[in-house]
């Protein structure tokens, strides 16, 4: 299992920065339209273009799983053949915020996972990334 | 960071359909515009995001300038894991620039 994180300085407070990632207008405005609500086990989705190439209609199912104002909200991220944990935590500093993302839960060895790359580029043609490994060949990855 | 990423780079359909053509070899503007039915401008302008994004390098070529593809940033996007943590820090910026508007 890989999990991946990122981390953001924000200059606002975490109840600001709370706001911002639970309001549904407003997380449709930095994320995607969904119908989210800061409710404990809340179904909602997240939709964006669809990928037909990858099995990915476009609908990112989603529940939420934890929530604990103003400090963490942790959801499932299902679709396109993916089966996934996000979570958003805010960690106060000075008088900022640091919002740490982990997303959780992707299974190195399923092949249909490895399909669903493109699934929220907005539609990133398959076979350009197919054609990558001819166009970046001979080039060891970055260590 | 402020200028476009690989993200935003990625996200139109154009710059997309312009990156597969330079897969096949260095083109000019004119010889990119054609197939799009396009004015030159408007290719330069997408040209201009794919240069910024490290996507596409310029050369001269005697009084035009050639554009050839640089595949290396799509290093990250191919990988699928790489992908999501694109994903997720291009809209963690998005989140930082809307908390600056508003604030």
């Amino acid at each position: 299992m890989t999990s991946i994180e990122v981390d953001q300085f924000l200059a606002q407070p975490p109840g600001q920065v709370w706001t911002a990632l639970t309001d549904p207008a407003l997380l449709a405005h930095w994320l995607m339209p969904n119908d989210f609500k800061p409710v404990p086990g809340h179904v909602f989705t997240f939709r964006t273009e669809p990928v037909p190439q990858h099995g990915f209609d476009g609908i990112v199912h989603c529940q939420v799983l934890d929530l604990e104002p103003p400090r963490l909200i942790r959801f499932s991220w299902r679709g396109g053949g993916l089966d996934t944990v996000v979570s958003w935590s805010l960690v106060p500093e000075g008088t900022g915020t640091r919002l740490l993302i982990t997303h959780d839960g992707f299974d190195d060895t399923d092949p249909a996972q490895r399909m669903v790359m493109g699934i929220l580029s907005g539609g990133w043609r398959g076979h350009l990334i197919r054609r990558l490994g001819t166009l970046l060949g001979g080039e060891e990855p970055d260590a | 960071m402020t200028g476009p990423d690989v993200f935003d780079a990625i996200a139109s359909p154009v710059r997309r359909a312009l990156l597969d053509v330079l897969a096949g070899g260095a083109r000019s503007v004119h010889d990119l515009a054609a197939p799009f039915d396009m004015s030159r401008p408007a290719v330069s302008q997408h040209l201009r995001v794919l240069l910024e994004a490290g996507l596409v390098a310029e050369e001269r070529v005697g009084r035009e300038r050639h554009y050839r593809l640089d595949a290396r940033p799509l290093r990250a996007v191919a990988d699928w894991a790489g992908h999501y943590e694109q994903f997720w820090q291009h809209h963690a910026r998005l989140l930082r620039d809307l908390l600056e508007e508003d604030g």
